[in-house]
């Protein structure tokens, strides 16, 4: 029976509950007759029954003392405890604090009805708080409860430190020589702990005690602060989790039994099991949450940025709105960015030195001077000449993505940023078309330096990127540029094979086009004399050349007054090019990437028939 | 269930039967118990198994307490899935036995193939797998 003495001593409460059948009948003032006195007992061992009361006890080879007395015994040693040691500093605290509230003792004689008690702390400093932080190194795992997530240190006060300076922070492994009873007490001690309404057994199925377990964990995302379900701490009991039913516990008694022969039992539910707080994980999670921390994350981690970003638009797209399936992002805190830079004092000249250990001293600027000989000068030429273009393209680059990237600055600016920023974009935008004109005064976009950016591999995938954001005449202009050198940069292409990255983009300039410029980029691609014939021999013409064509397709039916058929022009080209694809080869036409709807049959029917009657057929097809 | 979405973490493999491999090439299999933030591990009931050939046996050691950087690699144990039939466990003493035939019959090779270098004025410096030392 539980004896009106104090509970102060938090941890000594789950050595209060057993299950009803284990009381031996009346209440007992005193020592029960198994237990030594307590002034038996050392100091140490009256230490370790103040921290973790029955683990001493145990090796203290009283059997006795577990089998009669697991709620006794402490409670007794309390008592004598409490009149050895009057000025410790438990009792100050005792002084200080108060105590906490007492079950009724009531309920003693009814049911063992333990399941209100609120569950000790781990660890054996009273319930105030946890000890100041300076007490603590900064790697050790949490022995105190949190009342708050993650900041436990800011908000107790100092503490005194009521441990010993042994601690045990994880119970001794599960004694060996323990009788059916005993483990009973063992099984039902921590369950009752839990804040169940009154009226639930004191042992939970198997169900109940996942539960619970999940709704300790589900607390934790939310943010918020611990579950009800675990007031002050970890659900901590002595053996560290639910135990399993009593058959199972029987069988891992032993130590020579095959540890995991009986699957997934002593995993879970083991004896063993929830070493590791709820605390305790939050814990780890913290820290590594910390180490994610950054100052600017599209900066440090902007891959992992971009790639959300695209799965949650793939998402949208993919799925209605209805199915609200978003895959869980990690948003990491953003710390504030610290400016750095150092801002030059008024009325100075030029550049400041500012000195420091790694840098003593700001070395004068080296000009980097090019001198040629003759006899290598050709060969730097065209040296040089690749190398500017690759210069070129990397200029290129760090403007579109700067382009790139402002949508997304944009959203994230404050107000009075935005204005500059939009500034900056139109200037950028305004310059990445510059660098496509050949001179300076010529508005137009220049062929040559097109198909000399287009001449790297670079430069191509560049262009590709860059199409979308170039005003739609200079966009336009960029592609009959495209069509009209397309042989010679065919040529080039045969090591990369890039050219395909450019069809995306392409279709949709051109789908942009009007009527007209619609005609002008057909005869550009047909060109010369053969050079539909080089076109057609190369994947990227053929679905240039299919694109064009059914977006003219598209053109005539779609739209009633369309300009297309007005002058002879696309019907005349448009005979020529089946006239062209028909006398091809089908084995020597290469593979579009992809063919337009609008154009499937008619041109399928193109490719089997060879007729010359054929082809006038085909061709009103077309029309 | 991961409280960090979006990276992998520990968390959710605590209490569930795990291989790990060491980068001293031993495989131990266990209960992990707990992780801290250097992926140290608290391994439960531990064995370590030493495998000969398609021989296996199991040495049990109790709790490990493993340093994150050894791990090479560590995964979780289906306990549903049926374990290897080609396998065939034999007691420790045998597994030991055959183990250090094997690395005996290693070395001697390895002793032969020196000897035949050392006749050709070759020497080819002997790989460590402790590599810091």
């Amino acid at each position: 029976m539980v004896l009106p003495q104090p509970s102060s001593i938090p941890h000594l409460n789950q050595l209060h509950q057993h299950p009803h059948h284990q009381l031996p009948p009346g209440p007992s003032s005193g020592l029960p007759p198994g237990l030594p006195p307590s002034s038996m007992l050392s100091y140490q061992q009256q230490q370790h029954l103040l921290r973790r009361g029955t683990a001493p006890m145990a090796q203290m080879n009283s059997h006795s003392i577990w089998e009669n007395s697991m709620g006794f015994g402490p409670v007794s040693i309390t008592l004598g405890m409490v009149t050895h040691m009057e000025d410790s500093p438990l009792m100050s605290i005792i002084n200080e604090v108060g105590l906490p509230a007492r079950p009724p003792q009531g309920r003693s004689d009814e049911g063992r009805d333990l399941s209100e008690r609120v569950p000790p702390p781990r660890s054996s400093s009273p319930v105030i708080g946890s000890p100041p932080v300076r007490a603590v190194p900064i790697g050790t795992p949490p022995t105190q409860p949190m009342s708050h997530a993650l900041n436990h240190q800011i908000h107790h006060p100092t503490a005194v430190h009521v441990r010993a300076p042994i601690q045990h922070r994880y119970p001794p492994p599960f004694p060996e020589r323990l009788s059916p009873n005993t483990l009973l007490n063992i099984a039902n001690s921590p369950l009752c702990r839990g804040p169940f309404p009154p009226g639930v057994g004191p042992v939970l199925s198997q169900i109940q005690r996942a539960q619970l377990l999940n709704s300790q964990m589900a607390g934790f995302p939310r943010g918020g602060p611990a579950p009800p379900l675990l007031p002050g701490g970890g659900f901590r009991p002595f053996f560290g989790g639910p135990p399993p039913p009593l058959a199972h516990r029987m069988a891992h008694a032993e130590p020579g039994s095959g540890p995991w022969q009986d699957g997934r039992g002593p995993a879970q539910q083991g004896p063993h099991s929830n070493l590791m707080s709820q605390k305790e994980k939050e814990w780890v999670t913290k820290i590594q949450m910390m180490q994610l921390q950054s100052t600017d994350p599209y900066l440090d981690d902007y891959y992992y940025q971009n790639y959300y970003e695209k799965m949650e638009k793939r998402q949208e797209r993919e799925r209605d709105s209805s199915k609200k399936e978003h895959t869980t992002k990690l948003i990491t805190p953003q710390v504030a960015k610290v400016e750095h830079t150092y801002r030059p004092v008024a009325g100075s000249l030029g550049k400041l030195t500012v000195s420091s250990v790694n840098n003593p001293r700001k070395m004068i600027d080296a000009v980097v001077t090019s001198r040629t000989d003759d006899e290598e000068k050709r060969e730097k030429q065209v040296w040089n000449k690749r190398r500017q273009i690759l210069y070129t393209v990397e200029k290129m680059y760090s403007l579109l993505l700067e382009v790139q990237d402002f949508e997304k600055r944009f959203v994230q600016a404050p107000e009075e940023d935005r204005e500059a920023l939009l500034e900056q974009h139109k200037s950028r935008t305004l310059q990445l078309c510059n660098t496509l004109r050949e001179k300076e005064w010529d508005d137009r976009v220049s062929d040559e330096q097109c198909v000399m950016i287009m001449s790297v591999r670079k430069g191509k995938r560049l262009i590709s990127r860059l199409l979308p954001f170039l005003p739609s005449p200079q966009a336009a202009a960029v592609v009959m540029a495209i069509s009209r050198n397309l042989p010679a940069l065919a040529k080039k292409d045969k090591q990369d094979q890039v050219l395909c990255w450019l069809v995306e983009p392409v279709a949709a300039v051109i789908q942009s086009l009007c009527s007209s410029a619609l005609t002008d980029l057909l005869q550009e691609l047909q060109g010369s004399e053969g050079q539909l014939a080089s076109v057609l021999h190369n994947k990227f013409g053929v679905t240039l050349l299919y694109l064009i064509l059914s977006e003219g397709e598209r053109m005539q039916s779609s739209d009633a007054n369309c300009q297309l058929m007005d002058d002879n022009r696309w019907t005349e080209l448009v005979f020529s090019v089946t006239r062209e694809l028909l006398s091809v080869p089908p084995s020597s036409l290469s593979p579009p990437l992809f063919t337009p709807p609008n154009l499937l049959s008619p041109l399928l029917a193109l490719r089997g028939p060879t007729e010359a009657g054929a082809a006038p057929g085909q061709a009103t097809l077309l029309l | 269930m991961n409280y960090v979405p979006g990276t992998a973490s520990l968390i959710d493999d605590i209490d569930k039967k795990h291989l790990v491999l060491l980068r001293d090439g031993r495989t131990l299999i266990g209960y992990l118990r707990s992780i801290d933030q250097f992926a140290n591990l608290v391994f439960h009931q531990t064995v370590e198994r030493i495998h000969v050939g398609k021989k296996f046996g199991d040495i049990p050691r109790g709790i490990f307490i493993v340093r994150g950087e050894n791990v090479v690699l560590l995964g979780e144990i289906d306990m549903d899935k049926p374990s290897d039939t080609v396998l065939q466990q034999v007691s420790i003493e045998e597994i030991l036995e055959e183990q250090r035939l094997q690395q005996q019959s290693k070395q001697e090779t390895e002793k032969v193939k020196m000897l035949a270098l050392k006749d050709r004025g070759l020497s080819i410096p002997k790989a460590d797998n402790l590599d810091e030392y």
